[in-house]
């Protein structure tokens, strides 16, 4: 046997050689002295460098139990999972809401008893529309994107009510009779305020070369319409989100809703690629650690066609309008740029 | 619909598997200590090994302790990416006063001057070097090695070899520069 490699040595001083290659080094090493001398050599190598290991190590403290309730599950991960049921739900029960309003109207105040308790239950559901996890329900799925007319899962409606924010609430339906209409007012209530955060929310003024960035390509705009500002926005399901407003006159102003959905992968979202890329952590580490990590690639590249992004217009407008403006969106370009 | 709706959270609180709760127990201090030497601060590396292991109660993957580290390898780096600029400033802050007065280095002091010393030769790895020894010195095999790097297994060895030599040589060097400084 020919001498024996330093990586054949240190796997056999970590017992890590099978043991068919054991042997053979035991073979070797009893009669070649260099390998001998080489092998305490790498044994005293491998007892410092954990010796200076030790060295970098936290204050030893006691470990914390393992409970399942004491670790919080990361939520994020949650409602975005849940997205596309919570959408579902949260028609279901607007319709729910709806036609339980109809019948109470129409009941009148011969429902008084029941309606205590039924309004404790309409309480708790609009309650639970307003939850985190059943957020961003009137959003339109990326896949609506690209067919701008049909914008609304709840046609109308939702967005109508997101759109009209800065004008007094509309009640979404005028029930006869004194209790219900408090309660009518109450569901109105809880539903702005969920409109309130389901609404894109806009951040910072950014300028257009970060909004460009954060894209991955040009914003769209309403050509032709002065540009008042860029925010940088969130939305509950998408991981950009630039927020245009301009000024159709002195006092309309609209804004363009420019929003790249997040993956809705779990793998991709608990753990950015972590199970599929299993040489993750190394790859990644010799990219030097502070290269900004690229979103999945797939998404990437769906970035740079960008037209899964997803477009909106809202503002104090008809909803006409709003779609003709829709139809109208272009590119900004830096030629009609702020 | 509800139940529908509201089922997934609730298996995230489902009972922990034994085997996780078992390998908890066997490699928390090494996920600790894994992570303590990629960011550096033993509190945040307490609290990226408990939301990896939270990931894993949601998870449950096959391979838990594997997966562990790779959880918490992006997660280190996702730290450092973020917090990698004011770091280094306190860093240096940090070990300056300990270069320039020696003599009244203190136990506590020393230690944390060796640390120092250590992380800087860790840093003088190439970083799959410096994976491949810290995984290693967390316990894990040169097989769950090579899963995760996506080294060959027989590559380790080598790998390992050349890892700990470096990191004792650019030590030492250390060491000896300091002296030579001093002296």
């Amino acid at each position: 046997m020919s001498h024996v490699d330093d990586g054949m040595l240190h796997a056999y001083l970590d017992g890590e050689l099978a043991p068919a290659d054991a042997r053979g080094v035991d073979a070797h090493v009893a009669q070649c002295p260099d390998c001998r001398r080489r092998l305490d050599e790498e044994r005293a190598l491998i007892a410092r460098a954990a010796e200076l290991l030790a060295l970098a190590t936290p204050p030893d403290r006691q470990v914390p139990p393992f409970r399942a309730g004491d670790l919080k599950a990361p939520t994020r991960v949650w409602w975005r999972v849940r997205l596309p049921l919570a959408w579902a739900a949260t028609v279901a029960l607007a319709l729910g809401i709806g036609s339980y309003l109809g019948r109470e109207a129409t009941l009148g105040g011969q429902a008084e008893m029941a309606t205590d308790s039924e309004a404790a239950r309409v309480r708790s559901l609009a309650r639970r529309e307003s939850r985190p996890e059943a957020r961003g329900t009137v959003r339109t799925p990326p896949a609506a994107a690209s067919a701008p007319a049909a914008v609304s899962p709840a046609p109308g409606r939702a967005r109508a009510d997101n759109i009209a924010r800065p004008r007094p609430e509309p009640v979404e339906s005028k029930p006869e009779g004194e209790r219900p209409r408090e309660l009518a007012a109450k569901i109105a209530a809880h539903k702005a305020a969920s409109d309130e955060r389901d609404a894109w929310q806009k951040a910072n003024v950014i300028s257009l070369d970060s909004a460009r960035h954060v894209l991955g390509g040009d914003p769209v705009v309403v050509p032709g319409v002065p540009v008042e500002a860029l925010y940088l926005g969130r939305g509950v399901g998408y991981s950009a989100v630039v927020i245009v407003q301009q000024a159709l006159d002195s006092s309309t102003m609209i804004e363009v809703i420019n929003a790249r959905p997040a993956s809705l992968q779990l793998d991709q979202v608990v753990v950015s690629g972590a199970p599929a890329a299993v040489a993750d952590s190394v790859s990644a580490a010799e990219s030097r650690e502070l290269v900004p990590k690229s979103a999945p690639r797939p998404l990437r590249a769906a970035v740079q066609a960008s037209p899964t992004l997803f477009r909106d217009v809202r503002g104090p407008l008809s909803p006409d309008s709003l779609a003709a403006l829709r139809r109208r969106l272009q590119p900004l370009r830096p030629a009609t740029g702020p | 619909m509800h139940s529908s709706v509201f089922r997934v959270p609730r298996s995230a609180l489902a009972p922990v598997p034994q085997d996780l709760a078992e390998i908890y127990r066997t490699t928390y201090r090494a996920l600790v200590r894994f992570l303590y030497r990629k960011v550096w601060d033993a509190e945040r590396a307490e609290d990226l090994a408990q939301e990896a292991f939270a990931r894993a109660v949601v998870h449950k993957p096959d391979n838990a302790r594997g997966w562990l580290f790779i959880v918490a390898a992006n997660m280190a780096r996702d730290d450092a990416r973020r917090a990698a600029r004011e770091r280094r400033h306190l860093t240096l802050l940090k070990a300056e006063p300990q270069a320039s007065e020696p003599a009244a280095a203190d136990d506590a002091l020393h230690a944390e001057s060796e640390r120092t010393h250590v992380r800087a030769a860790l840093e003088q790895l190439t970083p799959r070097d410096r994976e491949v020894l810290l995984l290693w010195d967390s316990g894990l095999s040169y097989e769950e090695i090579a899963a995760q790097t996506g080294l060959a297994r027989g590559a380790i060895g080598t790998t390992l070899a050349r890892a700990r030599r470096r990191l004792v040589e650019v030590y030492e060097a250390g060491q000896r520069g300091e002296h030579v400084a001093r002296g």
